[in-house]
């Protein structure tokens, strides 16, 4: 993957991501606000976003989103029940993921 | 209490009918929402096709303590604060949308919801009333559900510290 390969991805991924955004909190509010992982007050301003503007803000060297996972502990227990279906294993990634929802909110 | 207002009534009809499509039990449309109890007997018939469960509601803390329901609850009370403290929402609208995201969660794991909405509306009862609370695994750092006033410092989870039995038995996780 060259240079500007990496960017085109990337500039894709962040697109379908804020317009998705847009839509799950036009859908349902609350619901998306956890989905997405987003303050009421950064939903706020990405909802009066438009299209011009998605594409503008798309366009940039890194993905907007920032993993929800980022320690080894989930990571491993997701890899465990990717790798043999474990039912443990994927509910405790589940609890320590929305978990740490709440906490990002809170910060 | 009589409701004036046909804007306010519509609201509690639409959260009685939320509650009542997943899985309500009629005491927690009565808790939950001003519309009278034939109201709710009406509505109840009408989106069911039938008449509501007769009969107490389960009473018992113990039940979220098993180690099944507590990794169930302990996932719906994780998605409930998220969603409570995320969005400005009534405490009604934050139950039901936790306990849709929670089903939603289990059903992509291919888990059945051992967790009902009744149950869940009693768990979020025994939060307020402060005979359960959430503990921090002193391993994951994941919060689970506790008896209130029970020593944490050394709590470790059901999942960190699986017991033998786990998921096996009557309700097979697997």
């Amino acid at each position: 993957m060259n240079t500007d390969q990496i960017t085109q991805e990337i500039r894709e991924v962040n697109l379908a991501c804020l317009m998705l955004a847009q839509q799950l909190l036009r859908t349902d509010r609350a619901e998306a606000l956890y989905r997405l992982g987003l303050t009421e007050e950064a939903a706020a301003v990405l909802e009066t976003l438009t299209p011009a503007q998605l594409v503008r803000i798309a366009a940039a060297s890194t993905l907007l989103w920032r993993p929800r996972v980022d320690d080894e502990l989930v990571w491993s227990l997701l890899a465990s029940h990717s790798r043999d279906g474990s039912a443990p294993a994927a509910l405790h990634a589940s609890i320590l993921m929305a978990g740490r929802a709440g906490a990002a909110v809170a910060a | 209490m009589r409701q004036k207002s046909v804007v306010a009534e519509a609201r509690q009809i639409r959260i009685a009918t939320d509650l009542i499509r997943l899985g309500a039990r009629l005491q927690v449309l009565e808790a939950e929402t001003t519309l009278s109890r034939e109201r709710l007997l009406r509505l109840y018939k009408e989106l069911r096709g039938k008449s509501p469960p007769k009969g107490m509601l389960p009473f018992s803390t113990d039940w979220f303590m098993s180690w099944q329901p507590n990794v169930h609850s302990s996932l719906f009370m994780n998605i409930f604060h998220s969603v409570n403290t995320a969005a400005a929402i009534e405490p009604v609208e934050a139950l039901t949308c936790a306990y849709r995201l929670y089903s939603e969660q289990v059903a992509l794991l291919g888990q059945p919801a051992v967790l009902s909405l009744t149950r869940a509306w009693r768990l979020l009862k025994f939060f307020e009333c402060g005979m359960l609370a959430l503990a921090r695994c002193t391993r994951c750092a994941g919060r689970f559900v506790v008896h209130a006033h029970e020593p944490v410092r050394r709590y470790v989870c059901g999942l960190c510290h699986m017991p033998s039995r786990a998921g096996r038995g009557a309700a097979a996780l697997h």
